[in-house]
Formats: C-alpha cells, sequence, structure tokens
C-alpha cells in the first residue's frame, strides 16, 4: 500500500512539473529550465520550513513565487533565442542551478540540530510532515489538491484571452506581432507562470522526500517535465495527467525489472510521438473526449449569428 | 497618414528598394504594383516593421515607426495580410479573429475599458467580421483546415479586427477564381467605406484597376510611375516595364 501511496505523490508532483512545462510549450517554446524552478521551488521551501521555522501553508506559495521571479529574472534575456539555441540556454540554466545548490553549503543550528544544504552531501531533515504528524495519505490529499487548483487555473487562463494569445504566438510568432501580440509579454508571462508552477511543484517534492540533492535535479528531470505535455498534447490538461501516469507508472515503475533499458524506451517513446503523433498521444477521438469533460479550451460563440 | 520617404532597404548588395517616396492618404485606396521583385512586398515588410530600413524614414500619424516594433504598428493601427498565408492553423476560425480583436484590450488600459464596458463588444465584433467574411457558419472549424479562398477571407478578417486604420493587402487575390476576386473586391470597398484605408499590392491587373483610387508601380526597387489607374495605364515607362520594351507595348 505505501508504495502505491509513494508512487502516487510522485505522479502528482510530476503532474505539476508537466502542467509548468505545459504553459510554457504553449507559446511555442520547448523549455528545459522546468527542471532549475523545480530545484528553485524545492530548496526554496525546505529552506524555508527548517532554519527559517515557517509554517508550509506560507512556504509553498514563497517558493511558488521565488520560482516565478527567477523564471521572470531568466525569462527576459532567455527567450529573445528561439528553437535550438532556447533549449541550450535553458539546459545552462537549469545546469547552473543544479551546481549553485551542489556547493551551497549553509546550516543553522535549531533545536534539534543543524539544518541546512550541506552541498554535495545535500540538503536533509525536511521533517515538517513528520514532525506535524502528516501521515502519507494526507500528504498525497494535499498534492493532489494542488494539483487540482493549478489545473483549474490553466484550464480558466486557457479559455481566457491570455490563453488564446499564447497559442496564437505558438502557432505563428510573425502572424502573431502583425496582429499586435508583444512576443515578449506573452512568452514571458508563460515562463513566470510555469516557472511558479514547477516551484510549488519542487516545494511538494522536497517536502515528502525529507531529503534532496543535486542530483534529484539533472537533466533528466527536465527532459521528463518537456516530455509529459509533448506525449499529452497540448490540446488538453488531462493529456498531461495521463502522459505521466504512463510514463511514470508503466514505463518507469511497470518496467522496473528492465532497469536501464527504461531510458531508451523513454528515448524511443518520445521519437516515435513525434514522428506519428507531432499533436500529443491524446489529440485523438478519446483525447477530445477528455477535453470536453475537463473543458474545452476553445471559447466558442454562444449566440448565434444573424447575418 | 503614411508618409515614405526616401526610404531604401538592400539585401546584401541588392538593392529591393531605392528611395522610395510615398504617401498613402486617408480613406483610399491605393495600388502598388510591379513587376515580380519589385520591391512590393519589400515595402509591406518595411510597413508593418518585419524589416527594418537601409535608410530613409516611415510615418504613420505623424508618429515615427522607426522607433516602434511589429506589434507597437499593430496597435497604432497597421495590419496585414501575408502573401503566403499565415493564419494560426491550430485554433479555431473564431480565436483567429477573437485573438486579433482581444489583444487591443490587453494591458492596464483595455482592463479599465472591459470593466466599464459590457464585454459584449468584443464578441459581437468578432461575429460581425466572420459574417462579414462569409465564415459565420465555420467558426469553431480550425483555421487549418479550411479551404485556399476562405483562408485568405480569414486572414482579412484576422487583418480587420486588430482595429486597423491601415490596412495592407499583400497579394490577396493570388489562387483565386473569378468568382472570389468579385467578393474581394467587394470586401475591399466595404472595408474602405468603414473608414480604413488600404494599400493593396496585387499582380491581378482587372481587380487593381476597377478597385483603386490611386496606382504606384514599382520597378527594380523604384517608383516609375503614380497616378489613377487610367493614368498609369497609358505611363509609357510602366508599358516598358510590364512588357519589356516600347515597340512590344505600342504595338
Amino acid at each position: 500500500m505505501d508504495f502505491y501511496l509513494g508512487l502516487a505523490q510522485v505522479i502528482g508532483v510530476h503532474t505539476l512539473l508537466g502542467l509548468s512545462a505545459w504553459c510554457v510549450l504553449h507559446t511555442g517554446q520547448v523549455s528545459l529550465a522546468q527542471g532549475g524552478f523545480f530545484a528553485i521551488g524545492a530548496y526554496a521551501s525546505g529552506m524555508l520550513t527548517t532554519m527559517a521555522g515557517w509554517p508550509l501553508g506560507l512556504a509553498l506559495p514563497a517558493a511558488a513565487l521565488i520560482s516565478a521571479a527567477v523564471a521572470l529574472a531568466v525569462g527576459f534575456p532567455a527567450l529573445r533565442v528561439k528553437g535550438l539555441m532556447l533549449v541550450v540556454a535553458t539546459v545552462a540554466f537549469a545546469e547552473i542551478v543544479r551546481l549553485v545548490f551542489f556547493n551551497l553549503s549553509w546550516r543553522v543550528n535549531t533545536p534539534t540540530g543543524p539544518v541546512g544544504p550541506d552541498g554535495s552531501l545535500g540538503f536533509g531533515g525536511i521533517r515538517y510532515f513528520p514532525s506535524h504528524g502528516w501521515s502519507p495519505a494526507e500528504i498525497l490529499v494535499l498534492i493532489w489538491g494542488l494539483v487540482a487548483l493549478v489545473m483549474l487555473v490553466l484550464a480558466w487562463l486557457d479559455r481566457s484571452r491570455i490563453g488564446t494569445l499564447w497559442r496564437a504566438v505558438g502557432e505563428d510568432e510573425v502572424a502573431a506581432q502583425s496582429v499586435g501580440i508583444n512576443l515578449t509579454a506573452a512568452k514571458v508571462s508563460a515562463f513566470g507562470i510555469g516557472g511558479a508552477i514547477a516551484g510549488l511543484s519542487g516545494s511538494m517534492f522536497s517536502h515528502y522526500a525529507t531529503h534532496i540533492e543535486h542530483s534529484n535535479f539533472t537533466i533528466l528531470l527536465a527532459t521528463f517535465a518537456i516530455a509529459y505535455p509533448i506525449l499529452g498534447g497540448l490540446s488538453s490538461l488531462w493529456g498531461t495527467v495521463l502522459a505521466v501516469i504512463f510514463i511514470q507508472g508503466f514505463l518507469i515503475e511497470g518496467l522496473r525489472f528492465l532497469g536501464d533499458w527504461r531510458s531508451l524506451l523513454f528515448g524511443a517513446l518520445i521519437l516515435l510521438v513525434m514522428l506519428l503523433r507531432p499533436n500529443g498521444i491524446i489529440s485523438s477521438p478519446i483525447g477530445r473526449w477528455f477535453s470536453r469533460a475537463g473543458g474545452a479550451p476553445v471559447p466558442t460563440p454562444k449566440e448565434k449569428v444573424h447575418a | 497618414m503614411l508618409d515614405l520617404k526616401q526610404l531604401s532597404r538592400s539585401f546584401g548588395g541588392v538593392k529591393a528598394l531605392d528611395q522610395l517616396d510615398l504617401s498613402v492618404r486617408k480613406g483610399e485606396i491605393l495600388g502598388l504594383i510591379g513587376p515580380n521583385g519589385s520591391g512590393k512586398s519589400t515595402t509591406v515588410n518595411l510597413i508593418a516593421g518585419l524589416y527594418k530600413p537601409s535608410s530613409g524614414s516611415l510615418t504613420f500619424n505623424g508618429v515615427d515607426l522607426a522607433q516602434c516594433g511589429t506589434h507597437e504598428r499593430a496597435a497604432l493601427g497597421i495590419a496585414r495580410t501575408f502573401q503566403n498565408i499565415r493564419l494560426f492553423a491550430n485554433l479555431s476560425v473564431w480565436q483567429n479573429v477573437w485573438a486579433a480583436r482581444v489583444v487591443r484590450d490587453t494591458g492596464w488600459a483595455g482592463l479599465q475599458k472591459r470593466w466599464l464596458s459590457s464585454g459584449h463588444i468584443a464578441r459581437d465584433e468578432v461575429q460581425e467580421l466572420l459574417a462579414f467574411s462569409g465564415l459565420a457558419g465555420k467558426a469553431d472549424v480550425l483555421a487549418g483546415n479550411l479551404a485556399f479562398g476562405e483562408q485568405r477571407r480569414l486572414e482579412l478578417a484576422r487583418a480587420a479586427a486588430s482595429g486597423a486604420e491601415l490596412l495592407l493587402l499583400d497579394e490577396p487575390a493570388a489562387g483565386m477564381n473569378a468568382e472570389e476576386i468579385d467578393e474581394l473586391d467587394d470586401r475591399i470597398r466595404s472595408l474602405r467605406d468603414q473608414g480604413r484605408t488600404i494599400l493593396l499590392i496585387e499582380h491581378h491587373m482587372e481587380l487593381v484597376m476597377a478597385v483603386c483610387d490611386r496606382i504606384a508601380v514599382l520597378n527594380f526597387g523604384r517608383k516609375i510611375a503614380e497616378g489613377t489607374p487610367a493614368q498609369v495605364q497609358n505611363d509609357a515607362a510602366v508599358r516598358v516595364a510590364y512588357l519589356g520594351s516600347e515597340d512590344t507595348a505600342t504595338a
């Protein structure tokens, strides 16, 4: 039972991570920086609860805001470049973040002993949940509550003007500019919101894991983040959720006996989807049914036309 | 309304546009014609802001466009269509027009406007434009799934939705049949009757001669003639440019 609770937590946290990449992918930008924002959220909220003694209810939004602020600061220069160069720039950013945490040693003394990031040894003792008597099931409810909240916000955003403008930019930047869309504003806003969601995701990760270290935040994590919305497609948020369940539940856990061969399968899967279903596996009739159930992203005219 | 002064643009060593002086007057339909490679599309891209001029100036209603990015020019009231159609292919017909319409209401001023007004204005305008373009029944269709002629009509509706005072139409009749060109003629006129100014780049001479108030002719990046359709048709230099030599032109 604990195994399944743990898996459900992983899937929830990765769903948040995938949704953060979904946001950015909407504007046509392939970002591998999401793992970096995830790491920033993880360290920030861990440090706030353990070193500063903040309650989780404050540390969570604070970590999301910090990640969003970093995303905005990085987004303005990074989003000036496109395509492959953006991928390179965002990978570089994620590596810088990882190496900063690899080298960061900052421990403070608390009644229960010293806590804080300890360089390459990692950052342990993030024991907010155990010390406040949270059961794994309660943690799970919190994680999936956040997933639901983020999905509601994104579904609303997607139907709003902002979502339409994001999609327009993702479709054709030249045409988008020509109708008056500010490309920088559209891309940076998506990047900032994506950063906040990734930060939230990282916060939950550090608290259920209780010990984090730089090796949790490698390029593999960023690849997962971008793979979910690519596999699931952009037409519906459910696509990302299903992609996470499939990859984490089946490919990573279900096929555990295959060991490292799973990474090969993962790569092959992405390649296949890109070739066969460039709009994501979920952009099929079943996917459309899901997206209707979850709120179609298309704002259709309500009134009949009399002309 | 739009003034181009000594406008030049070179690509490498090639002068695509050479010291063009051109004024577009408010409320007119100005045709811009010329053989392939004469600089028509370069002119549109310079006005829309996709290219920067090598030298010369552009002013729109007194604003120096050199300081404005492409999206800022759209906000000032310049919109365009593309020679090779550029729609938001995976967005619905409705969303294509909606995006162009609502981007005007973003930002702080736009938020205030939305709070103060009923909020249905934008929706109604989009409906009207779709009806105007004969696309009202296809609002939910993905733009990429439309027939070619419909795509051209949608692009025009999208450009109009951005609130343009000046519409740059880059070969809107390309690939259209006679019936569709007749409809286009009507649409261009009624857009003008709504108070818009139109710069029409076109190869289809019947349309240009029928619909334009004035015509400017380019050849090798230079303006070789400007005047009413009748004047331009009888201009010797224009005949040479289009038909090759004086002899064949008069034959």
